[in-house]
């Protein structure tokens, strides 16, 4: 599939992973490996749903501080093609039900690299609006109230 | 050389996430945010030894979030605001979350290959 980038709304982030491609699957799959890497420390990550398949319910929690664990990411796989790709979305949760808020489609690839695993994570946002949105939230509310959802965009998906 | 202007401007964004990862550094950033003041001013609120306290604040320094002046025998702390408009732009901030999704990724597998290799 081709996708254009559109440069106000998407990104893309590539690496070259030096492992095969096998492991880095096994770690954005197995949810106790994903668990250790989807937030930065000394967040905590709770992987409470996975299910690997078209429609499948793909849930995270966060906890920050020792605070109880709070909604992360509430999602739904598109796509997940083994070893190659997995897609996700929160515009709709487990079993294809439309979510009340969307905000991104995540597209991850992994492909074989002589030197390892060519990995990449392309996100779309949704729109201009959802970007207004967010910079009303707090952005232009003065100060202290910019810090407060800086530190929550540390780890907001 | 734009790319590596870019790959500078990533690093210091990323700098700028992992200095607000921390509540106390959360706290003082939100405390400057009314207004310039003196690390003891800043310090009194936190039961840590000044050594520690002053950990959090080279750190913030250094990720370029804040800036520090001495006159006489006080150093006073500022927010550096050009840093912050830099992390205001939005697709800037999601870049560095999944740079750094990546970053972690690919250490966590690094190190798992590692572990096993020595076994």
């Amino acid at each position: 599939m081709n996708r254009p980038l559109n440069p106000d709304l998407d990104l893309s982030v590539s690496r070259l992973i030096k492992a095969p491609r096998q492991a880095v699957w096994r770690a954005w799959t197995d949810p106790r490996c994903f668990e250790q890497w989807w937030l930065p420390a000394p967040a905590k990550c709770k992987v409470v749903a996975m299910e690997l398949e078209p429609g499948g319910s793909f849930v995270t929690q966060m906890s920050e501080d020792g605070e109880p664990f709070g909604p992360h990411v509430t999602g739904c796989f598109l796509a997940v093609d083994d070893q190659e790709r997995i897609v996700f979305t929160d515009a709709l949760t487990g079993g294809w039900r439309p979510a009340d808020h969307s905000f991104l489609t995540a597209v991850i690839t992994f492909k074989d690299h002589p030197q390892g695993t060519d990995y990449t994570a392309y996100a779309m946002h949704r729109n201009q609006a959802d970007r207004k949105r967010h910079e009303e939230l707090g952005f232009h509310d003065g100060w202290g109230t910019v810090t407060e959802q800086l530190a929550k965009l540390v780890e907001r998906a | 050389m734009i790319l590596s202007l870019m790959d500078h401007y990533q690093e210091r964004l990323n700098g700028v996430f992992q200095a607000l990862a921390d509540p106390t550094r959360r706290a003082v950033i939100g405390r400057l945010g009314h207004g310039p003041a003196s690390i003891s001013d800043l310090a009194k609120p936190f039961a840590m030894a000044l050594p520690s306290f002053m950990k959090h604040i080279h750190f913030l320094e250094e990720s370029g979030l804040i800036r520090t002046s001495k006159q006489g025998r006080v150093r006073t702390c500022t927010l550096e605001k050009k840093t912050f408009a830099a992390v205001e732009n939005w697709l800037d901030s999601q870049r560095a979350l999944w740079e750094g999704r990546t970053d972690r990724l690919e250490h966590f597998v690094l190190s798992e290959l590692d572990r096993k290799d020595r076994k």
